[in-house]
């Protein structure tokens, strides 16, 4: 008896809880079904840290104005740099669509370009180890402060997100028009609302035929006398031969009201073009030769410290002395602020939160001459590595680490190269490599 | 009530009483079939045809044709073999589509406008209702599934692309944008962006059905005819399965666990 009561409370004790928490979890469901909420995230820093740092590099890149009225227009340029140590798991970047991203359509498209080819199509062509232009010009619609990214999306790889930066829409939304004419001269008040009243009339005539046929069957004897009826094979109660006049009558008028309906529509609109489904192709653009070459000796990130280091050895294929300015991936800038044309190079709309505070710290930060090969060491140390989510390149299936470095000869001219090798995790003092071979750069990190 | 309700009340020898408490129910059962037939029908149809008649801009001459009517017949197909195998009622294939199409517009307003700002000219939904309700009416003037799955299930697949074209037409007017030639429709897809669905991912106009003397549309719409037949059957006679309740023997364990003996019960004595 007692297991028997004991079986029963466990019994009693699941289902209480199971019911209080599905009553929890329609709670917040429906409070999430009818309050629509706006969105603010779309998860730049979700993406997988190898695809961050070793596919598309954006650099360079602008935004005309901070705060926009509504139905003013913004634009986001720049340059990126498709990777050359693309990770073997996504898929190379054969196909590709230019997009932003922004909490859904709060920012509304007019033009973009990839190396001033139109990209309203998706584009073949593009190739690794290559940099492009891309142009973004965008249109306030929904007033708030919203995130805008450039994104390319890579057929295989998904959606690269590029720097984003706030902007504010002020004004109305009703402010916002899109007006449109056609090339058979039809003009558009708005595309918003376009079409909209039309197709709700037909849709509404079409319920409204439907509703009739349902209040035919249902305003009679319905579900158990029906039941009882064709259990007893009277079916000729149940259908009768009104109902077969009704229904021929109904089929009837089906078929005028579209083929009517439809020969119309086709006069009415005699020049239709089909969806346009091609892809755009992109010239390659002319091989530059890498002003600087880099080779990596070791690198690891230092987990407690949050730091990325890295011993190499820069090559100057120049004719003029250069010096380290900057590293750079998955848009976070390290900028070597001994050198004062590094930091002037950083443009006032680019965002601060993606702006290393410590900067990039160089072992040895002296110009290097043509033809010289320099060992130095780079640290590149912020809490940004956490914050942005890049520390689980550690845990990804290819431990590699990858980005780009700027250099600035004695002219302020600055160049650029790729940097790109396998990462090492550190988790004590002890286990570092690169540490024991520059003291002064762990001296000052641990200072 | 007309004297053909009153026959059907006398053969289904229900009291005046009973028969008024039948009526409550068929109340009650509208209610919460519609909600049934609703679900089951929206959830269907974004499983198998979402970004088909989610956007305009997907909205082509191949696969939406092909697709839409394919997919929207299946639970069409179920849901009259059921009302018509239990009840006698031609209405599951216009009730299921009627039902679709007031939720997608809700859902439109409520999540695709009020919720992620697109314009309602992005999102217009297609409808198979017209060719729903011919469906149900071939199904009356027939009798016989096989008769309404060979021409009614045609005849759904035809009607789909013209019935829609009225509403949407205007959507396909030429344009120019940046140097070349573009469908209203397709402007619309990408003045007002979709950040997660790159351009390239719409499967549109692929394949060669376009070289039928650029007839293509037609060439889609009877072949999803051809294909609609074969999803009728198929589901009606899952509709028709779901009509046949079975009961699963429970043994003696699962009896026990819930205080019976586990053993057969004796006449007259309660398990």
């Amino acid at each position: 008896m007692r297991r028997l009561v004991n079986r029963w409370l466990v019994c009693l004790f699941t289902a209480s809880g199971l019911f209080t928490a599905s009553s929890l979890l329609t709670a917040s469901g429906l409070v999430a079904a009818f309050v629509p909420l706006p969105v603010a995230a779309h998860g730049e820093r979700a993406t997988e840290p190898y695809i961050r740092t070793r596919t598309v590099h954006w650099y360079d890149v602008t935004w005309s104005s901070g705060s926009i009225a509504a139905n003013d227009e913004i634009t986001v340029a720049g340059k990126f740099r498709l990777f050359s140590d693309w990770p073997d798991a996504a898929s190379l970047p054969d196909l590709v669509f230019l997009s932003n991203g922004s909490p859904g359509a709060v920012l509304t498209r007019v033009e973009s370009y990839i190396s001033g080819i139109p990209a309203r199509q998706s584009a073949r062509g593009l190739k690794t180890g290559k940099d492009y232009t891309f142009k973004l010009v965008m249109k306030g619609r929904v007033p708030g402060k919203w995130h805008l990214h450039p994104v390319l999306n890579v057929h295989g790889a998904g959606a690269i997100v590029g720097p984003g930066a706030w902007v504010e829409v002020t004004g109305k939304q009703s402010d916002y028009k899109e007006p449109l004419t056609t090339m058979t001269g039809v003009k558009i008040d708005d595309l918003q609302t376009y079409g909209v009243a039309r197709a709700q009339m037909w849709h509404f005539g079409y319920g409204v035929l439907a509703l009739l046929w349902l209040l035919w069957w249902l305003r009679r004897p319905l579900i158990i006398p029906r039941w009882l009826v064709t259990q007893k094979g009277r079916e000729d109660l149940l259908i009768t031969s009104t109902d077969d006049k009704v229904a021929a009558a109904l089929l009837v008028t089906v078929l005028l009201v579209v083929i009517i309906g439809y020969k119309q529509t086709v006069e009415e609109f005699p020049n239709v073009v089909p969806l346009q489904a091609g892809f755009v192709k992109v010239p390659v653009p002319p091989n530059v030769p890498e002003a600087a070459s880099i080779e990596v000796k070791n690198a690891e990130y230092d987990v407690p410290g949050r730091s990325l280091r890295m011993d190499v050895v820069i090559t100057n294929n120049t004719d003029r002395p250069i010096r380290v300015g900057e590293f750079m991936t998955a848009q976070l800038r390290f900028i070597n602020k001994d050198l004062p044309a590094a930091v002037e190079s950083i443009d006032p709309s680019f965002p601060k939160d993606l702006l290393a505070g410590a900067g990039l710290k160089v072992g040895s930060d002296s110009p290097i001459a043509p033809g010289e090969s320099r060992s130095t060491t780079l640290d590149a140390t912020d809490a940004a590595w956490e914050v942005e989510r890049l520390v689980s390149f550690l845990s990804n299936v290819d431990s590699r680490v990858g980005g780009l470095v700027f250099f600035y000869n004695d002219q302020g001219e600055r160049h650029m190269s790729e940097i790109s090798g396998a990462v090492v995790p550190v988790f004590t003092q002890l286990g570092s490599k690169v540490s024991t071979k520059a003291p002064e750069i762990l001296n000052a990190r641990v200072d | 009530m007309n004297k053909n309700d009153a026959l059907i009340l006398q053969s289904a020898e229900l009291s005046p009483q009973a028969a008024q408490w039948s009526r409550t129910f068929d109340y009650l059962i509208i209610v919460v079939g519609a909600f049934l037939v609703w679900s089951v029908t929206y959830i269907s149809q974004l499983l198998l045809a979402g970004d088909w008649d989610f956007f305009i801009d997907w909205k082509d001459r191949q696969y939406w044709v092909l697709i839409t009517p394919t997919v929207t017949i299946m639970m069409a197909a179920g849901f009259q073999a059921i009302f018509w195998k239990l009840f006698r009622l031609p209405i599951g294939a216009t009730a299921s589509l009627l039902l679709f199409l007031v939720g997608v517009w809700i859902v439109r307003y409520h999540s695709w406008y009020g919720m992620a700002y697109f314009p309602l000219s992005l999102v217009i939904p297609g409808t198979c209702l017209m060719s729903a309700i011919a469906l149900d009416a071939i199904l009356v003037l027939s009798r016989s599934w096989l008769i309404t799955g060979m021409i009614g299930a045609t005849l759904y697949g035809l009607l789909f692309y013209p019935s829609n074209w009225v509403a949407i037409a205007g959507y396909f007017q030429p344009v120019e944008h940046m140097g070349s030639m573009a469908s209203v429709a397709d402007m619309i897809g990408y003045i007002y962006p979709r950040s997660g669905t790159p351009e390239y991912i719409r499967i549109i106009e692929r394949g060669t059905l376009r070289t039928f003397a650029d007839h293509a549309i037609w060439v889609s719409a009877f072949f999803s005819g051809f294909v609609c037949v074969f999803s009728y059957y198929i589901f009606w006679f899952i509709g028709s399965f779901a009509c046949n309740p079975k009961f699963v023997a429970v043994g003696t364990r699962f009896k026990s666990a819930f205080g019976g003996s586990g053993k057969p019960a004796a006449a007259g004595e309660s398990a």
